[in-house]
């Protein structure tokens, strides 16, 4: 208990007794970034002038031929000092990529860095926000690294070349896919359909009275009906019947359900219609057709 | 009876030491026995939740991953080697081979001493690759403990990792910092094999501590591009787990107090519980799932046993499809919950999916839960499947197939003609002619010729 005690304490004497002994922190001075366009003049270019420690107002345009230049001098405290980590921190405030690119240092802080699109990895060609770039400066040792926005870097690109994507595949859901089914046959109005079916009814007494123009009439069942009842009534019975058998294979029965039936009526139909028929003959040996 | 017996104790045997979903068999591979006292908790904490500790040195004679062509082991944990290598029977074909079999491979680095290239080339083969001089260490000026590392930075403090994306489960999330001294980073393919667990913070780097310039000029990777614990899953849901700093596992920092620079408390790490859900995933105490039953059948209501997974449906017919699924936590299997952004999908495919449509939770039991779609059968006759393809990171694969036939209407399924307004015509144009007929045959055999015309034709 007691050994636990005296730990916290010492520990907290060492929490007090740090910040005293990290009074001096990383930083930057004389910090400039450039951009230059290949192939036009020597400061035809961007330049700005970085405040020390702290960021640039107004973003960097980095176009296809374009190097970007950054200079700085970094800082232990006030005195220029080569530290072990000076870094351009580029990352994409959209989906948290980030790079650093690390700069070229001298002895006595002085650093560089130049920076191309073709250094870029693709998925910052195709970011529609500015970029943030951060200085990153610190080494080994207690003094505090520096970590602070330098300037938004916009890439830009030529509006008539594609800009390269990547894709990637990773497992996770996939989009869904509905089936899209072929429509139902449509019939017309029904309207229309009542009317043409009238017409095709209307043939029915259209004939009836055309037969009755040109003088059809039953003027010979008495006498069809007085010698040979039973043929004549079974004959038109049996074609009636093969009919009303087609009627039912239309609404219900089955092929094979009619054959045996059909066989049945069309013998009935032939024996009784080679009686009613002879009956017919005879009227005509007779001289009546 | 005696056989019965002694199987349902063996039974019960089993179940009371699998803890593991998939065997209780660990072999450590560790090269200094004098190391093992560093590491007690872990053990003991490992043992603790049913694993059989199995130590070897990786120059033992006796130590082999398979036992007459079958594993020895259902588990590996390997501490990095002091030499050039593990040896031959930890080469990394055997490792792949043990890996192919199922089981599970858990390998810690150390950015103390150069990692051997037989490792690095095991790694490649998983497409995790390491820095080509292999003795890199990350640093981080931001986030290092400032009481153990003042000057060498090389104690990580990290944040526990949470979601890897938003549609994933967090299996290695909780409260507390984590310490990862002398951390050996790697980077990932661009595979969708493998998934970071912890990644650096953006401003780490790394650098080889032996070839020491003034400042760092080229580097290899930077900031969230390194990776410190990293998982590989096969395609046969056989896990490995990649640990950068074995240094973490040690007592020592399962229970040190750290300190952030800058107005950082002191607080003490969650290295335990880390290691014990690192051990758990790879080991697969945690994202295994169990498919149970699979049904499908007509959407109706009174359903019998015969209605069920018919081999046959008809196009345009409403079908549901039921799966049950579970998910193994630690020592028990529990209802699988789909993470919120993600989906559990059913296609119904032949060659490629006619459908594919999220299916939702319908019910729980104590142990699974039932997702279920219902959905129109596509008007394509021919041989389609059910199919079920979940893969995600950390979770085991469930992939299921099942076939159906897709039959076209038969020939009495189909509307009658008459209920078919537009047909109407045909029907009428064809019993006129039936009625005419009739109407001629009576006519013609009862009808008188009329004399005048018949003089007139002669």
């Amino acid at each position: 208990m007691q050994l636990w005690h005296s730990v916290l304490q010492l520990s907290l004497l060492a929490s007090a007794a740090i910040p005293t002994a990290t009074a001096s922190a990383w930083g930057f001075t004389d910090a400039t970034v450039s951009v230059n366009t290949k192939g036009a003049g020597v400061g035809s270019g961007l330049k700005e002038t970085i405040p020390d420690n702290k960021a640039l107002s107004k973003p960097v345009a980095l176009g296809t031929a374009d190097t970007l230049k950054v200079t700085l001098t970094a800082q232990e405290g006030r005195a220029g000092k080569h530290a072990h980590q000076v870094f351009l921190l580029v990352q994409d405030p959209e989906t948290g990529l980030d790079i650093s690119y690390p700069f070229n240092v001298k002895d006595n802080g002085k650093s560089r860095l130049d920076l191309t699109q073709k250094d870029l990895p693709v998925q910052f060609l195709s970011a529609s926000e500015p970029l943030d770039a951060r200085f990153l400066i610190g080494s080994f040792g207690d003094a505090d690294a520096y970590n602070g926005a330098a300037f938004q870097l916009a890439v830009t690109s030529n509006p008539d070349e594609p800009v390269p994507t990547v894709e990637v595949s990773r497992y996770g859901k996939l989009p869904e896919i509905h089936h899209i089914f072929k429509t139902d046959a449509q019939s017309p109005p029904i309207v229309i359909s009542l009317a043409f079916v009238a017409m095709v009814l209307a043939t029915l007494p259209v004939l009836g009275g055309l037969w009755l123009f040109l003088g059809a009439n039953v003027n010979h069942l008495p006498t069809a009906l007085k010698s040979a009842p039973l043929p004549h009534a079974v004959f038109l019975g049996s074609l009636l019947s093969i009919e009303g058998i087609f009627f039912l294979y239309y609404t219900s029965w089955t092929l094979f359900q009619i054959l045996p039936a059909v066989a049945v009526v069309g013998t009935v139909a032939f024996i009784s219609g080679s009686r009613a028929l002879g009956e017919v003959q005879g009227r005509r040996f007779a001289g009546l057709r | 009876m005696q056989w019965s017996l002694s199987f349902l104790l063996f039974c019960f045997l089993a179940v009371v030491h699998a803890l593991s979903s998939s065997g209780n068999r660990l072999l450590v591979v560790l090269e200094d026995a004098a190391e093992k006292d560093l590491y007690f908790t872990f053990w003991s904490d490992l043992e603790a939740r049913g694993y059989d500790l199995v130590f070897q040195s990786p120059k033992s004679d006796q130590l082999s991953l398979f036992d007459l062509g079958e594993r020895a082991y259902d588990h590996l944990l390997l501490l990095p080697p002091r030499s050039k290598g593990f040896g031959p029977s930890l080469s990394p074909k055997n490792i792949v081979d043990f890996l192919n079999k199922d089981g599970n491979v858990l390998l810690a680095l150390s950015g103390k001493s150069t990692t051997p290239s037989a490792i690095s080339s095991l790694l490649l083969e998983l497409d995790l690759h390491l820095a080509t001089d292999r003795s890199s260490v990350v640093v981080d000026h931001f986030n290092y403990d400032t009481l153990s590392a003042t000057d060498k930075h090389d104690v990580l403090l990290l944040q526990r990792p949470g979601q890897l994306r938003p549609d994933t489960k967090a299996y290695f999330d909780g409260e507390g910092v984590l310490a990862l001294p002398n951390a050996a980073p790697h980077t990932l393919g661009d595979n969708s094999l493998v998934a970071p667990i912890l990644r650096a913070p953006a401003t780490a780097y790394s650098y080889n501590p032996k070839e020491d310039v003034g400042a760092v000029e080229e580097v290899w990777a930077t900031g969230s591009q390194l990776a410190l614990v990293s998982a590989m899953q096969t395609r046969s849901s056989s896990r490995f787990t990649l640990l950068g700093s074995v240094e973490s596992l040690q007592d020592k920092w399962f229970s040190a107090t750290v300190k952030t620079p800058g107005d950082g408390k002191e607080t003490t790490t969650a290295n335990q519980e880390f290691a014990k859900q690192l051990t758990a995933w790879t080991f697969k105490e945690t994202g295994v799932l169990k498919v149970g039953k699979i049904e499908h059948h007509l959407a109706k209501d009174d359903l019998t046993s015969e209605d069920l997974n018919p081999t046959i449906y008809r196009i345009k017919n409403e079908t549901v499809f039921n799966i049950e699924v579970s998910e193994y936590s630690y020592d028990k299997f529990v209802p699988f919950e789909v993470p919120a952004n993600d989906a559990l999908q059913l296609e119904f495919t032949m060659l490629s999916p006619f459908h594919r449509l999220k299916l939702e939770p319908s019910s729980r039991t104590e142990n699974s839960t039932i997702y279920s779609a219902q959905f129109t059968v596509p008007d394509q006759h021919g041989i389609f499947s059910f199919r079920v393809n979940y893969k995600r990171p950390f979770l085991t694969n469930i992939e299921e197939k099942h076939e159906v036939t897709v039959r076209h209407y038969a020939h009495n399924e189909y509307p009658r003609s008459w209920k078919i307004s537009g047909g109407w015509v045909w029907i009428a144009g064809l019993w006129s002619v039936i009625g005419g007929f009739l109407a001629f045959v009576f006519v013609w055999l009862y009808s008188e010729p009329t004399s005048a015309k018949v003089k007139k034709t002669q």
